[in-house]
């Protein structure tokens, strides 16, 4: 008998302005044994986290399971009492939520998180419960466990406190392990770590998983099984190697082809308007935060270490240069230098022969039309009491006067570039897609008729068949009007597929450029190697990270805020 | 927009409680414009016999202690602190919207001395402020308004800043300063449309409170002087005579707590249909 | 946690000497002539300038107005808030026997609401969208909307001219027994109650359905703990957050209301004291209760916020990091 048997799971959500009822989730079915490693994977909105939650008979507000039968161990855990479902969760099927900081209660201390799911099921006293905690969170390996114990969520790194969530969750040794995006919130690094921890645990305990993504190369690394789901419904399922390799439905070649990989050879002969001379020239550049002015002579006084410690580049005119690192390597800074809200502590920032480094906040308005910047969220990014028109005309009234019908027919004109119909001028930035957000954004930018163009993460808010048309109608336009392009990103998959040069950077320091297909193929230095091996899952990543690199566990604490953590 | 709107619309009038607010409102705003052509004598004049009933043929609602229509004056009676309260609210309101967008966008020292300036406001309760201004300046309708915009502005302050504040770190702001914007246009073009749903629930929640206040004030003599009819004094007028005639006391009563009542439940469904959560703005003092 | 602390400490002791200058500025500056403000108009008006100067001097009034303020400050700040001016008794004597049977009353008040708010916020919150909610939301609604002086009035006839179980008006002297006080407080404590078990109730149901909407709570339900360990270990703690956040306002708004039932119930505390002082013009003893009002809502919100540094770790490390 297979330990979980999902027949025909109906789950429906009710609009609460209108109190219809919609189907989020509309007849899935799957068995997993007892060992046996499930992947579910599908675009945000598919229903996989409500399935991940209605394993356990649970559905957030609104929610409702409406149909079908979820057997565990030949039980339909829909006809379990209260009682019986308290029984149930936690003790023989446990769930590790997408993010551990907002999922660990932020007033508790994380060991008496634990300590509470051990003493509930299994009758522990409260010495016997703290000593089962350590020994849960020596085998998660967090450091330190004893100081662990006492710290606050917020005083942990994300990956310590994912591996805080994943020893509560294996308390009392469930029979089945359900993660809900366990690792979107951490680095690709960190991510590696704690999917590595995740199989040995599974390896070791013989724990069935179901893992809930968006992410395909993660599913192929962590499970032999997959569905692949599109609007509440699966389209496509079976070995996981064999959807990987061979699709065979329209949606899941989509998919698959969307995704951007390290490990793939790089595109033969890119289109390039590079002509050579030196756009943007960036020259030992370093910064460092200064310390805020305080009335407090408490305060405590850190010498913290420079976001950015001598690192040059060059962008040559219409060319792509693309910025690789992990949160804290200081990409952010180096941006907000070369858009001018930051002045250098040192070093020199040059743009087409003019020195640009020092004239924070008092840059010309030529200048700042000649630099644009394309941002991460653009639901952040576009102001949402504005409708498209006013976005796109703005820039044009205030770098070239245009106003009026003129301005109003170059927005549609902008939007037509980035394949948008001109209807959505009237519209706000909420009426549209992830994907139309994020072209509007880029048509602003290209409203300025700028030089170079700074990209900011662009995709890394997007789903993946999205990411690939945005990257597309970028590098079209960016080949029409030869604008050079700063291409900022911590997925590497993405950085190969649009950049003709790229620069590692670990921690403030430059630790590797050049061009994208000898880097891949070939990194020099061990982050780099770390980095890559991550991105590609590959199976000896643990012999990379370990091995070669002694600043490993160092890597943990980067990740993290600087001044929390340490106290 | 059309849909968000549409959204809310959807959502004032699904609550009950949020459709007899409205209503109340509106009674009592369209009685208070209109009340000068409907009063059957002049709000002031002495006209009958002191002290008659509710029901006597020529006056409606009987007379109070010393003869004059009691209907008349109720309906009179609201115009003076609504008034008060609203052009007060509304001054605070809007200073308050540039004052606390403008704190949270500029911050720095600016912003602490803002803050300082609210942190001791809110110390002072509601009654003591205004006693402080009356003994210095003196009873009328004027200092009433004025001293009610002061008393309001910092709160209003804290409640748009913190909305501000959640706008500030977004990148659209960004977006603007890159654009080489003034601060004034970030200010006013790009912060504060998105600050709007506050705004007008501050303005709701508070001028509530604010007629909630001069009627507290004008009970205890502090705020509108006789003989202008005002509900709040009305009832203090009356408390010696709640033995013969309770109903002095409760039909004033009555009045004042009818519009408060509306206005809260009229603001709470308003906060409710923008997503916005009444409970935090609410303001007793 | 103790940095944090002090640090929280400089804030209200910064607040307070703002308020005196508040106070000070409202006053005797801001008015013009300080002496308006002593006096009456038909008073001055009967005075030769000679005596107009002679009563400025005696008054004080010929000093610099920042001379003035430190040396009333300086004065305040030990409990000397000078003395009347009609017949020159320490302004202390006079509300010394108010204040206290003022605190006494908003202690009564403060005891019995704060209890009966959170049971019922936590209720509401607990029950969120179903019928205990609704009542109560409705309830706390119009609670909240009714003025202080009509609720006292409608008790008063109520409870004293319909049935009377209570005098109409109290009538003892402002140096009367705690028990004898509190023996007449049960008519104006309860006015001021309903009024604010209404607003807090409210606070706190929102931030319990705030916390119970949480990622924590999900997860911990997910994790097996049984509901009531949910609220009381998750929830409570971080529902209280909100509501103390609103205790300043809780504090001024009980100020204000005892000022209120003092004149509907003629308690002899210092709401009384506060309208026939200004009435008779007596400045400092305005200004006294003015002060002494904003010092008490100050520390009931360092209170307040100590509470919050206690509760929550991540206020603390921001605090200590400033």
């Amino acid at each position: 008998m297979a330990l979980l048997e999902v027949k025909d799971l109906k789950i429906a959500y009710r609009n609460n302005a209108t109190g219809e009822q919609s189907l989020a989730v509309d007849g899935v079915s799957f068995t997993l044994d007892r060992g046996e490693t499930l992947g579910i994977v599908g675009e945000s909105g598919c229903g996989k986290s409500t399935i991940a939650r209605a394993l356990m008979a649970y559905c957030r507000p609104g929610g409702e399971i409406v149909g079908g039968q979820i057997l565990f161990d030949g039980r339909d855990v829909r006809a379990f009492s209260e009682d019986q479902l308290r029984e149930l969760r936690g003790k023989r099927m446990a769930m590790v939520p997408q993010d551990p900081l907002t999922s660990l209660t932020y007033h508790m201390r994380v060991g008496a998180q634990v300590d509470e799911i051990s003493r509930i099921h299994q009758k522990l006293d409260a010495k016997a419960a703290r000593q089962h905690t350590l020994s849960l969170f020596e085998r998660t390996n967090l450091p330190d466990p004893a100081r662990t114990y006492r710290r606050y969520p917020h005083e942990n790194s994300g990956g310590q406190r994912q591996r805080v969530v994943i020893a509560g969750a294996l308390a009392c040794q469930p029979d089945l392990l359900i993660l809900d995006e366990p690792t979107t919130a951490l680095d690709t690094t960190t991510e590696m770590q704690v999917l590595k921890l995740v199989k040995d645990l599974r390896d070791r305990l013989g724990v069935a998983l179901v893992y809930i993504t968006h992410d395909l190369t993660l599913t192929n690394y962590m499970c032999e099984n997959v569905l692949v789901m599109l609007d509440g419904k699966v389209v496509e399922r079976g070995r996981t190697a064999q959807v990987f390799e061979a699709p065979t439905t329209a949606y899941a070649k989509k998919l698959v082809a969307a995704i951007p990989r390290v490990d793939a050879p790089a595109p033969v002969a890119q289109a390039s308007t590079r002509t050579g001379a030196a756009l943007l020239d960036v020259r030992n550049l370093t910064f460092r935060y200064g310390r805020s002015w305080s009335l407090n002579p408490f305060a405590r006084r850190t010498i913290d270490a420079p976001a950015v410690d001598d690192v040059s580049f060059s962008v040559p005119a219409g060319g792509t240069v693309g910025l690789v690192g992990e949160s804290g390597s200081g990409k952010s800074t180096i941006a907000n230098v070369v858009v001018g809200l930051l002045t250098p502590t040192s070093g020199t920032v040059t743009f087409d022969g003019q020195d640009v480094g020092s004239v924070d906040g008092k840059r010309s308005a030529d200048l700042r039309r000649r630099i644009q910047v394309v941002f991460q969220n653009p639901l952040s990014s576009l102001n949402p009491r504005q409708q498209v028109e006013t976005i796109l005309t703005r820039p044009l009234q205030v770098f070239f006067g245009i106003t009026g019908g003129p301005a109003r027919d170059r927005a549609a004109e902008l939007l037509e570039q980035m394949e948008l119909s001109p209807d959505l001028l009237r519209r706000y930035p909420r009426q549209l897609s992830g994907g139309q957000q994020q072209r509007v954004a880029v048509a602003r930018a290209f409203a300025a008729k700028p030089d170079l163009l700074l990209c900011d993460e662009i995709t890394s808010a997007l789903d993946v068949s999205v990411q690939a048309q945005v990257l597309a109608l970028l590098k079209d336009i960016q080949l029409k009007t030869g604008t050079a392009c700063l291409f900022i990103s911590h997925d590497l998959g993405v950085v190969k597929q649009v950049c003709d040069e790229v620069a590692v950077l670990q921690k403030g320091k430059l630790v590797e450029s050049g061009r994208p297909a000898d880097v891949f193929a070939a990194p020099s230095h061990p982050y780099t190697r770390r980095l890559i091996a991550a991105a590609s899952r590959r199976e000896d990543y643990e012999d990379i990270a370990s091995g070669q690199d002694a600043a490993a566990p160092a890597l943990e604490m980067a990740s993290s805020t600087p001044g929390k953590g340490q106290t | 927009m059309s849909a968000s709107s549409s959204r809310a619309i959807q959502v004032l009038t699904h609550s009950p409680g949020t459709m007899i607010g409205v209503v109340l409102v509106m009674l009592h705003l369209a009685v208070a414009v209109f009340a000068p052509l409907l009063i059957p004598y002049g709000e002031t004049q002495l006209v009958g016999a002191p002290l008659l009933a509710p029901g006597h043929p020529d006056f409606l609602l009987g007379t109070d202690a010393i003869g004059r229509d009691y209907f008349s004056r109720l309906l009179m009676g609201g115009r003076t602190s609504i008034t008060v309260a609203m052009v007060g609210v509304l001054g605070a309101v809007l200073f308050a919207t540039l004052i606390g967008v403008s704190a949270a966008y500029i911050g720095g020292l600016y912003d602490d001395v803002v803050m300082r300036i609210v942190d001791t406001k809110l110390s002072m309760p509601g009654i003591l402020f205004v006693s402080l201004f009356v003994i210095g300046f003196g009873r009328s309708v004027v200092v009433l308004t004025i001293v009610i915009g002061i008393s309001y502005f910092p709160g209003a302050v804290r409640t748009i800043r913190a909305q501000a504040l959640t706008q500030v770190p977004l990148d659209y702001v960004k977006a603007a300063r890159l654009r080489g914007e003034s601060a004034l246009s970030v200010i006013l073009r790009e912060l504060t449309p998105n600050v709007a749903e506050v705004v007008v629930v501050e303005f709701a929640i508070r001028t509530s409170s604010a007629i909630l206040i001069v009627s507290a004030l004008s009970f205890l003599g502090l705020g509108i002087s006789p003989p202008t009819p005002d509900w709040g004094l009305m009832v203090s007028e009356s408390v010696n005579q709640i033995y013969a005639a309770p109903w002095l006391v409760l039909l004033p009563a009555a009045f004042i707590s009818s519009l408060v009542v509306g206005l809260n439940f009229a603001s709470d469904g308003l906060a409710n249909a923008l997503g916005l959560d009444a409970a935090r703005g609410l303001h007793r003092s | 946690m103790l940095r944090a602390m002090l640090r929280r400490l400089m804030l209200s002791v910064l607040i307070i000497f703002l308020v005196a200058v508040f106070v000070f500025l409202a006053t005797e500056v801001l008015p013009g002539d300080a002496l308006d403000v002593y006096l009456s108009e038909d008073d001055v008006a009967a005075m030769s300038a000679e005596d107009i100067e002679k009563k400025r001097r005696e008054l004080g009034l010929d000093v610099p107005a920042p001379v003035r303020f430190f040396t009333w400050f300086g004065k305040a700040i030990v409990g000397d808030f000078g003395t009347t001016i009609v017949d020159d008794i320490p302004v202390t004597e006079i509300i010394v026997n108010p204040l206290l049977n003022s605190l006494l009353l908003g202690g009564v008040i403060t005891a019995i609401t704060i209890p009966v708010a959170f049971l019922i916020g936590a209720g509401a919150g607990y029950w969120r969208g179903r019928r205990p909610d609704a009542v109560i939301s409705t309830a706390s609604i119009i609670g909240y909307s009714i003025p202080d002086f009509v609720i006292g009035m409608v008790l008063i006839i109520v409870f004293a001219v319909w049935i009377p179980l209570f005098p109409a008006v109290i009538t003892i002297f402002n140096d009367a027994p705690a028990s004898a006080l509190l023996a007449v407080s049960l008519l104006p404590a309860a006015t001021v109650i309903i009024g604010h078990v209404a607003h807090l109730s409210r606070l706190l149901r929102a931030g319990f359905i705030e916390a119970m909407n949480s990622d924590y709570v999900e997860r911990a339900r997910l994790s097996g703990i049984p509901e009531f360990r949910i609220v009381l270990r998750h929830v409570l703690p971080a529902s209280v957050i909100p509501t103390l956040n609103a205790m300043a306002l809780y504090a001024a708004g009980v100020l204000s209301g005892l000022i209120v039932v003092e004149k509907v119930f003629g308690y002899p505390g210092l709401g009384v004291e506060l309208i026939k002082a200004v009435d008779t013009r007596e400045v400092h003893v305005v200004q006294a209760i003015a002060f002494l009002g904003a010092v008490l809502v100050v520390f009931m919100n360092l209170l307040a916020d100590l509470a919050i540094i206690a509760l929550d770790p991540r206020v603390r490390s921001h605090v200590s990091q400033q």
